[in-house]
């Protein structure tokens, strides 16, 4: 310690060796003008000497908080003082774009390994069997097949959550779905494989299948799975949530209230690139697994279940994956079938997917049930939310115990409750099965609740926009629930949305075909839970870091680049706190041998928590950086400032080192700078059965404005213009996030607007193919207006929040509201397909004496004396969550206080009526909705079978 | 092994270069270019003229090669993603997609890329209707196209010479004997 402080008082005289000239950058060119190939374009460095040259600050993109000049509305952020004004908040193509452009990007179906062979797996006829025999003599026999195998070769299960686990590599006793996985055949090409299929000899016992979820409430003869004492009754319900909070005294005397019945049909990722999968043993019997994965991590775990070989035993690499959005993200049974096969025939082996085979194993988002019960009262507070979602989750668990909950606990905020009730019930039925999709869980009650807002403003005649502004969850509170909110640009995303849109002139003013409509959204950044629970704490996501003489940065990360751009992500982190040029950091995140355990690409979480994992690395390397520029210049860190490639005294830029100086003293006696970095979301969240679901470190907010064409006469709905704002906390690539925006909207549009899987009378799936399962085509696109809103959240990196599924919520409310506005018809059935539309308006037409879709009344707004009060709470709520979000204000606030209670006591010893229950009384039994049903039924291990 | 239908020898120009591959008599033109030739940036996305993804031009024209037999286009010129850059100068279409967001995934982008490469070979200023229509051929479930046409308009305008080429990292260096990129200045621990 003495030591350095001497250093520091030296400091002038030690750094006379080290005074330098940096100058400006200037731009260097041959003589003759002329290129050549191959040699990199490097920024000229900053190491001064010969070449006295740095790039200037960027003062532009270096917070005010630090003497910086980007503006911060939302005050400062911890990570303020690691901004080098290198890449952050900079628009960046994607660091992997090249291979991309250039075709050398390799997706599953690009791994080609000598010798490989072909495997295809056969698939079950029928909806729902049993296998009494398989005889697989004759496909042995033919000439050109090297193994086969069958569910007898793989009885483990494995599921993507823990606490399901119901699926097995081939089915073992019985098939639950059309398509569903019966064996599998490699062969020496791919017509001797499809050939081999043919040959198996299966005696099948047909059991009656199961395909309206409403129907799988009931008990069954032969439910499709058995979860033995935990099983409801002999039902098909996989699983079943029952959550009420607040004072339900409240929802009494509404001044208004909405009640939708929703039917919405299950949608596809639909990403572009099919599943493909190649699985190699080497010769030291290591399994070599090529797949598209985005959560790389609960593959291996499952194949090592499954394969019965320890998990150091098998390298998974992740591929390039062509699209994700939630479709890649189960450990797959083919997946298992390429390494049976593979380790039978001792060859690679190869299975690709056809179109087809993409929607048998789907994973897309649950057709639902859903009610929502609103109501508001008489000062347009929202007194009560009332949802029941009953879920259809086909064949197996995948992601469904979640999905089930997040149907309801993603509806608690953005707006402050009286009370929240919930009851969700996700059943088995013989179709493909449910798992996550972009927006998981969240979109269609979402969908729900935002068009029953609309509904109860029309009832009240206030402005929608005004409405929900009155009513909105400040910065850092909690909400009805438990979570923690900390940054919130709700409101901001409104009035942009607001303004853009020039909503005050449109709405309820346009002529009839024509409308405008809002939705908002909520979604978290983050699962505050990793679904594997380890007793252990281990930490969600972590990042390696090496640096070697040469300067260069290897980062090592297991985190899955799904097209989202989260290797840009993690590679701009580093070059902003290390102030390095981007193409000096080079990301290895393919394969788990070198990579360090990352949980994967689902729940909008690489961002928030792997970048923030990366800035610890960083922060680290930094450090030791900065000691040996100390050591060197005699001046401490606190004085330096990092920029591009040069490290100098803050006072007198002359005086400094070059990054690679100080690098190379740092590596003195120690070779390569080496250091990880890791992220552990903080405790938070109740202590509720099911209270870390929907737990996340910070949440999205988001506003969207659509704009549609109804022609009346046909039904066809185009929707025309989005403005579309979401509070991404801080785009650390503004390119990317506004690229996520649009692609948002476009999946949503498709599922508002288009998107359905057909199942047929006879349950079976009738468009598994990208013809007619219709995916928007450029010409379905509107032009979408991305507004990004930085709320800059306290614990994200550099303040950033997720802004990959978020977007996705609001467009589809916003599209219903605006058909409402359009033709004053509220339909809840989706698709808006033109068939579905025409029917409501027809309908509509007749209700009216039969007048002409012509003639339909468009819905007009005249404000009622509430609107005003609504507006003066809202510039009310404006300044006290401009002060919350600055942290001027740091007093508790927890939901309820609009309704008068005190932040700081528990609401329960203040209203008598205010419980917060997971489980049904008895009284309540009787009114509960479609899903609520589920509670009818007894747990085996309460009906004394423990089976 | 089950018999396949007699092997022919199929010849054509890939990408300038004169390739003759050993197929049979009903190949597909996508698995001849991907399995024989190597060219495996042009992807298979649905192998039903559904998605796009396998655009590659024929003599000029945006073709989808998983619905044309490899016997169609015997001896003709092929275009495939592998095919647009020169050398290590990538095309303008190329870079304007990785600079405006125009590829996510980047599974659609080489079928995107031929479509907009075509269209642009035919007409210098294309407007945004006219670069819709271009590419309303090509599904794209990352980017909501947006960004895929600011990409096509921004090529078309350095095509046009309207705006310089960027200069990308790969792009090469203007200086043929670059110094390191970044030597110290002094040897390390000099203050001492
Ligand atoms: S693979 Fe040719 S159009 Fe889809
Ligand atoms: S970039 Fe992924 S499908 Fe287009």
């Amino acid at each position: 310690m003495n030591h350095r402080c001497h250093l520091v008082m030296q400091g002038d005289l030690m750094a006379g060796g080290y005074r330098q000239q940096p100058g400006a950058s200037s731009a260097e060119t041959r003589k003759d003008g002329k290129r050549v190939a191959g040699k990199q374009k490097f920024p000229p460095p900053g190491s001064g000497g010969s070449r006295p040259v740095m790039a200037p600050r960027d003062l532009d993109s270096i917070p005010e908080s630090v003497g910086g000049k980007e503006p911060q509305p939302a005050g400062s952020h911890i990570h303020d003082r690691y901004r080098t004004g290198t890449e952050v908040g900079k628009p960046r193509a994607l660091v992997d774009s090249h291979a991309k452009v250039t075709g050398q990007a390799w997706y599953g179906d690009d791994v080609r390994l000598p010798n490989e062979i072909i495997g295809k797996i056969l698939r079950s006829p029928h909806h729902y069997a049993k296998i009494k025999s398989i005889d697989t003599s004759k496909v042995e026999a033919l000439p050109g097949v090297l193994a086969v195998a069958t569910g007898a070769d793989a009885p483990n299960t494995f599921g993507v959550l823990p606490v399901t686990k119901d699926e097995h590599a081939m089915a073992v006793e019985k098939v639950r779905h059309v398509g569903d996985l019966v064996a599998c055949v490699a062969a020496v090409d791919e017509a001797t494989a499809m050939e081999a299929l043919n040959l198996f000899e299966i005696e099948w016992e047909v059991l009656e299948p199961v395909f309206d979820p409403r129907k799988g409430l009931e008990d069954q003869d032969e439910p499709i799975h058995w979860r033995g004492k935990y099983h409801v009754g002999t039902t098909n319900v996989q699983k079943r949530v029952f959550q009420e909070f607040g004072d339900r005294s409240l929802v009494d005397d509404p001044t208004a209230s909405s009640h939708g019945k929703w039917r919405m049909e299950g949608v596809h990722h639909g990403f572009t690139e099919p599943h493909a999968v190649v699985a190699h043993w080497d010769p030291n019997g290591r399994l070599q697994l090529y797949t598209p994965q985005q959560v790389p991590h609960y593959a291996h775990r499952a194949l090592s279940t499954v394969l019965e070989v320890p998990m150091h035993q098998i390298n998974v690499i992740r591929t390039f994956v062509g699209g994700g959005f939630g479709g890649k993200s189960d450990p797959f049974p083919h997946e298992m079938c390429a390494a049976i096969l593979s380790r039978k025939a001792g060859r690679p082996v190869r299975i690709n997917f056809t179109r087809e085979e993409v929607y048998w194993i789907n994973r897309g988002r649950h057709p639902s049930y859903i009610e929502v019960k609103m109501t508001a009262d008489e000062e347009a507070r929202i007194s009560g939310f009332d949802i029941d979602a009953l879920i259809d989750g086909g064949g197996f668990a995948s992601f469904g115990h979640v999905t089930s909950y997040y149907n309801g606990v993603l509806a608690t905020a953005p707006y402050e409750l009286g009370s929240f009730h919930y009851t969700g019930a996700r059943v088995w039925t013989n179709k493909p099965a449910s798992g996550a999709m972009r927006g998981h869980g969240a979109v269609n009650t979402r969908c729900a609740v935002e068009v029953g807002l609309d509904e109860m403003a029309e009832q009240m005649q206030v402005d929608p926009i005004d409405l929900r502004l009155a009513n909105l969850l400040p910065p850092h509170s909690r909400t009805i629930s438990g979570f923690r909110i900390t940054s919130n640009g709700m409101r901001e995303a409104l009035e942009r949305v607001r303004e853009g849109s020039d909503w005050d002139s449109k709405f309820r003013q346009m002529p009839l075909g024509k409308g405008i409509g809002i939705g908002c959204g909520f979604f978290i950044s983050g699962s505050g839970l990793p679904i594997h629970w380890d007793p252990n704490r281990f930490p969600h996501a972590t990042v390696h870091m090496q640096i070697d003489m040469d300067g260069g940065v290897t980062v090592h990360t297991g985190a899955a680049d799904i097209g989202q751009g989260s290797t840009t992500a993690v590679a701009q982190v580093v070059s902003e706190v290390l102030a390095l040029p981007i193409e000096m950091i080079h990301v290895r995140s393919h394969e788990s041998d070198t990579s360090p355990v990352d949980l994967g690409s689902y729940s909008s979480r690489v961002t928030f928590m792997n970048a923030n994992a990366a800035i610890r690395a960083a922060l680290d390397i930094r450090e030791k950086l900065l000691n040996a520029a100390w050591e060197m210049l005699g001046y401490h860190p606190d004085v330096l400032v990092l920029n591009d490639r040069r490290i100098y005294y803050k006072h007198d830029p002359a005086v400094g080192v070059s990054y690679l100086e100080a690098l190379h003293k740092a590596q003195e006696d120690k070779g390569s700078l080496i250091s990880s970095g890791a992220y552990r979301s903080p405790p938070m969240g109740g202590v509720h059965k099911g209270a870390a679901a929907g737990l996340a470190p910070a949440y999205s907010f988001s506003a969207y404005v659509a704009e549609v064409d109804v022609d009346v006469e046909t039904g066809l709905v185009a929707c025309t213009n989005v403005w579309a704002a979401h509070d991404c906390g801080k785009a650390l690539n503004p390119l990317a996030v506004e690229g996520q925006i649009i692609g948002s909207c476009h999946m949503g549009l498709g599922q508002v607007l288009s998107e359905k899987m057909v199942y047929g009378r006879t349950g079976h799936l009738q468009n598994p193919n990208l013809l007619e399962y219709k995916i928007p085509s450029i010409h379905e696109m509107p032009h979408v207006t991305p507004i990004i809103v930085e709320s800059s959240d306290p614990e994200g990196p550099f303040g950033a929040k997720e802004a990959g599924e978020g977007p996705l919520l609001p467009i589809l409310p916003a599209v219903v509201n605006a058909v409402y506005d359009a033709i004053g018809v509220r339909i809840r059935d989706l698709p808006l397909t033109p068939d579905v539309v025409w029917k409501a308006i027809t309908a509509k037409c007749k209700a009216l004496d039969g007048i002409d879709e012509t003639e339909l009344p468009s819905p007009r707004l005249v404000h009622s004396p509430l609107q005003p009060t609504l507006v003066a709470r809202g510039q009310e709520h404006k300044e006290r969550d401009r002060k919350r979000q600055r942290s001027e204000d740091t007093s508790a606030y927890v939901n309820g206080v609009l309704f008068g209670f005190d932040p700081d006591r528990p609401l329960e010893d203040q209203v008598e009526g205010w419980k917060s229950a997971v489980e049904p009384v008895p009284e309540q039994l009787a009114e509960l909705g479609l899903a609520g049903k589920a509670w009818l039924k007894k747990e085996q291990r309460q009906m004394g079978g423990d089976q | 092994m089950i018999p396949s239908a007699p092997k022919t020898i199929w010849s054509a120009k890939v990408n300038g270069q004169d390739v003759q591959a050993i197929a049979p008599s009903n190949a597909i033109l996508l698995d001849v270019l991907r399995d024989e030739v190597g060219m495996l940036g042009v992807k298979r996305g649905c192998d039903l003229g559904t998605c796009g993804c396998c655009t590659v031009l024929i003599d000029g024209e945006p073709r989808l090669s998983c619905l044309c037999l490899a016997g169609q286009v015997e001896g003709q010129e092929i275009t495939t993603v592998e095919g647009l850059a020169q050398g290590a100068h990538l095309a303008p279409i190329q870079t304007c997609f990785a600079t405006h967001g125009g590829s996510q995934c980047g599974f659609c982008t080489p079928g995107f890329l031929m479509s907009a490469e075509a269209l642009l070979n035919e007409n210098e200023q294309p407007s945004r209707d006219e670069i819709a229509c271009a590419i309303e051929g090509n599904l794209c479930r990352c980017t909501g196209y947006q960004q895929i046409v600011d990409s096509i308009e921004a090529a078309a305008e350095i095509k046009r010479g309207d705006a310089p080429a960027p200069t990308p990292a790969s792009d090469p260096h203007p200086n043929p004997h670059p110094e390191g990129p970044d030597e110290p200045s002094m040897p390390p621990g000099h203050a001492r």
